[in-house]
């Protein structure tokens, strides 16, 4: 939802609130006869003494009306209280108890929820008899479910978070867990499903009421409804005065606590939200023809993120066909938005904001979406951090792989499918295991079915962002020794992004080191790595923890 | 005299599947600081875990300072997780998002009633600065640390108990590499000023060698070589230690495919 909108909406939902409450609260002031006395005739038209006349026994409708506010909200408010409060209980209890706890519970969870509201608040009214009490407990009982099964859902997810593992790794008792952290952490998902639930049960309190379940000595717009059902007034010109205001009311305040309740579960969760785009400025795109020039050349680049300081600034590389280079940096370093301005992949906050990146010499930053759709798994492509979360779970690998050729490529399924056994044989996995999904491969080959991926259209720039992060320690050897062979087989132009410098000291052809989102250092390897010029370079290196032994006997 | 931690025959299987830790026996002595070794799915971090009590182990025997922690009384299991602390491998999930860093390092000792509210911040004042942070950050919330302070605040948590043993998982994983070095001095501090015992779960032999008097090498939920640290580096008796320390050179490893 646009978020003016839903502001106005929240705001519209707590004055609409605020003035009913004020009126419940006020209604001895406000209300211009006591409810319960004979004030005028029955069956009263209305006029100047009774603005909406009078019922059967003589009583003013107005003043019943204004009285029977009290009796809805309140009904409604402490009904939802006590369902929130046992949902709540309960749901966390079995989220965070396991086990036959949470067996039993969600059973009763089930089964609640299985039978349908209305008869059964009916069957459990008829059976307790009318009154206020009978109306709370009716409509708690029914409501409880529903908020047990959404917090039972947050804590069970909430228990297998590392700060919540600390805790019990300390000793620390489920109470303490419970009543420090996990209620904490769970009310602002609570006080919607409140807010929620009020209106829900200001609906059933009127429903109940209107079947005459509810307490005639205090009567609520439910009741009012009611009698005037039982005095026909449905029938008559007295709808207009007896029915419709009741009527009115209970859908106001069912209004405003649904706008309140939808407002605080935005809030809670944000992804409900959407942001709109920002509008793209810069230069006209320029084209450089440089057939002969680096595959990929980033030019004194400048990114910032909406309303902050550059990230990145007049940060400069090349790297050519068959090379690779490694951009090493810490967190913050601003490696991570270099790669994504190169793969034409910044978030949307993010601005290119001086600079240029050039792929076979045109200029991305400044392409239209279109255009750096068909480059982007083209000509530029990534290599993702994590393998497992880049692959389809659903589908076969080889399945995938034809797909992403599909993508750029007219070719038929055959012609595709061959391409796919073609780059696992690239990436050294038999082409006969591209029928098996990717949960039947390990991590490493999961990675190399990611860089087939990748592959795929023949790109003339692949970026790896942090390619080995993650990955089991031996399987990082062969991921790297993988990537330096396909950068000399196929001659593709490799920038290596990672904040591990010993990891690519090896491989790379160059290195890039970035601080602070400048470049601080940047030449050929083996010169970066035995003669650094800048203390940070020295710092990085000096600071890692090397094995030392020596070399075995051959 | 027993040593603090003492491991014999553990076994863990997750639903009744294959073991991810099977037969598991290893120890640590105060003052010394045992390197658990192994890439991933080894089970090394399974074994600290067990040992914290976070998963529940088949069978085997978990010593601490020479009294059984597994099937104990309630009471003597709260007595025996006193003297031991688990310090995680992301700092930035292990501490509570939006917690002052006082109640965070001060959170053990509420948690065992230990002293009264002004003695605890006391505590969590001296763990704070015995991490090397100022204590001008006590005041500050979580989410406005560093991954480096974050990770200091998390072994100040440890500290507070006094603990006679840290369970180390991985504790620099996650920390930029200019970090690292002093993560792992923090380290070797405790255990050389305090006699705390640590057990530091690592995949990373340059930094267990740097640091740790013993290496355990655990593959595939087995124990598969352990010995003093120099001489299992200098002559690998195991296959798969060998490819280890090949990966960790960046060289090819000619032991496993």
């Amino acid at each position: 939802m646009n978020r003016g909108l839903s502001r106005g909406l929240a705001i519209g939902g707590v004055v609409l609130l605020a003035i009913l409450l004020l009126v419940a609260l006020a209604a001895p002031l406000l209300a211009p006869y006591d409810p319960d006395e004979r004030s005028g005739r029955p069956f009263a038209r209305p006029s100047a003494e009774h603005l909406l006349g009078t019922n059967d026994v003589g009583h003013d409708l107005l003043s019943e009306l204004i009285h029977g506010g009290r009796v809805s909200l309140l009904v409604g408010v402490v009904a939802a209280l006590v369902a929130t409060l046992i949902g709540a209980a309960v749901g966390v209890a079995a989220g965070y108890a396991r086990g036959w706890v949470d067996t039993v519970l969600m059973r009763a969870v089930d089964v609640v929820l299985s039978l349908p509201t209305l008869p059964l608040t009916i069957v459990i009214g008829v059976f307790a008899g009318p009154g206020l009490g009978t109306q709370i407990l009716v409509i708690a009982t029914v409501m409880w479910a529903g908020v047990a099964r959404e917090l039972r859902a947050q804590v069970l997810s909430l228990r297998e978070r590392d700060h919540i593992q600390a805790l019990r790794a300390m000793g620390a008792s489920p109470v303490h867990v419970v009543s420090h952290h996990l209620l904490p952490a769970v009310t602002p998902l609570v006080v919607p499903q409140f807010v929620l639930a009020t209106k829900t049960a200001i609906l059933l309190e009127a429903s109940l009421a209107f079947l005459g379940l509810g307490d005639i000595t205090a009567k609520s717009w439910g009741t009012m409804l009611s009698l005037a059902h039982s005095r026909s007034a449905f029938l008559t010109d007295a709808w207009l005065w007896w029915v419709l205001p009741p009527g009115l009311a209970i859908a106001l305040t069912v209004l405003a606590f649904a706008l309140l309740g939808f407002a605080f579960e935005e809030r809670a969760r944000p992804s409900l939200r959407v942001r709109s785009r920002p509008a793209r400025s810069g230069p006209a795109p320029r084209r450089v023809a440089r057939g002969d020039g680096p595959a990929l050349v980033i030019e004194n680049l400048a990114v910032t993120y909406t309303g902050d300081a550059a990230a990145v600034a007049d940060v400069a590389l090349t790297v050519s066909a068959g090379e690779l280079v490694g951009l090493v940096g810490e967190s913050g370093s601003g490696k991570s938005t270099v790669a994504a301005a190169a793969a034409g992949l910044l978030p949307l906050a993010g601005e290119i904001t001086a600079g240029a990146v050039l792929v076979e010499g045109r200029d991305i930053a400044t392409l239209p979406a279109d255009e750096l759709r068909r480059m982007r798994g083209n000509r530029i492509a990534l290599i993702p951090q994590e393998a497992m979360s880049a692959l389809n779970p659903v589908h076969p690998v080889a399945e995938q792989l034809a797909e992403a050729v599909l993508v750029h490529r007219r070719v038929g399924k055959q012609a595709a499918r061959r391409r796919a056994a073609e780059l696992l044989t690239l990436v050294g996995i038999d082409p006969g295991r591209g029928r098996d999904y990717p949960h039947q491969f390990s991590g490493g080959m999961r990675q190399r079915v990611v860089i087939a991926m990748a592959l795929a259209n023949d790109p003339a720039v692949v970026i790896a962002d942090e390619p080995t992060t993650g990955l089991d320690v031996l399987v990082q050897e062969e991921v790297l020794a993988l990537l330096d062979t396909l950068r000399r087989t196929i001659g593709i132009a490799l920038l290596v992004v990672t904040h591990d410098l010993p990891v690519i000291e090896t491989v790379a052809d160059r290195i890039v080191v970035m601080k602070d989102g400048r470049v601080v250092e940047a030449g050929p390897a083996a010169q970066v790595l035995t003669a650094p010029e800048h203390p940070y370079t020295r710092l990085l290196l000096g600071s890692a923890l090397r094995l030392q032994v020596p070399e075995p006997a051959p | 005299m027993s040593p603090v931690l003492a491991v014999e025959g553990l076994t863990v299987s997750f639903r009744g599947k294959i073991p991810a830790v099977s037969d598991v026996d290893l120890t640590v002595g105060g003052g010394e600081i045992v390197g658990l070794i192994g890439g991933s799915g080894a089970g090394k971090s399974t074994v600290a875990r067990a040992v914290a009590g976070l998963v529940r182990p088949d069978h085997g025997s978990i010593r601490i300072a020479g009294s059984e922690l597994l099937g104990a009384r309630r009471a003597e299991v709260r007595r025996l997780r006193r003297m031991l602390h688990l310090v995680f491998r992301d700092p930035y999930a292990s501490l509570p998002p939006t917690a002052r860093v006082a109640d965070i390092v001060a959170e053990p000792l509420a948690i065992h009633r230990v002293g009264n509210r002004g003695e605890r911040a006391d505590r969590a004042a001296e763990a704070v600065e015995a991490v090397g942070l100022p204590t001008a950050l006590l005041r500050s919330f979580s989410h406005q640390l560093s991954g480096g302070e974050r990770q200091r605040v998390a072994f100040a948590r440890a500290l507070v108990t006094r603990p006679r043993l840290i369970l180390a998982d991985e504790p620099t994983q996650m920390l930029d590499a200019s970090l690292r070095r002093d993560m792992v001095d923090l380290i070797d501090e405790l255990a050389n000023d305090r006699r705390i015992a640590i057990l530091h779960v690592t995949h990373d032999l340059g930094l267990a060698q740097h640091s740790c008097a013993r290496l355990v090498v655990m593959c595939r939920g087995h124990v598969v070589e352990s010995g003093p640290t120099a001489e299992l580096l200098a002559a690998p008796r195991h296959g798969y230690t060998a490819a280890l320390i090949a990966a960790a050179q960046h060289r090819p490893s000619k032991g496993l495919s």
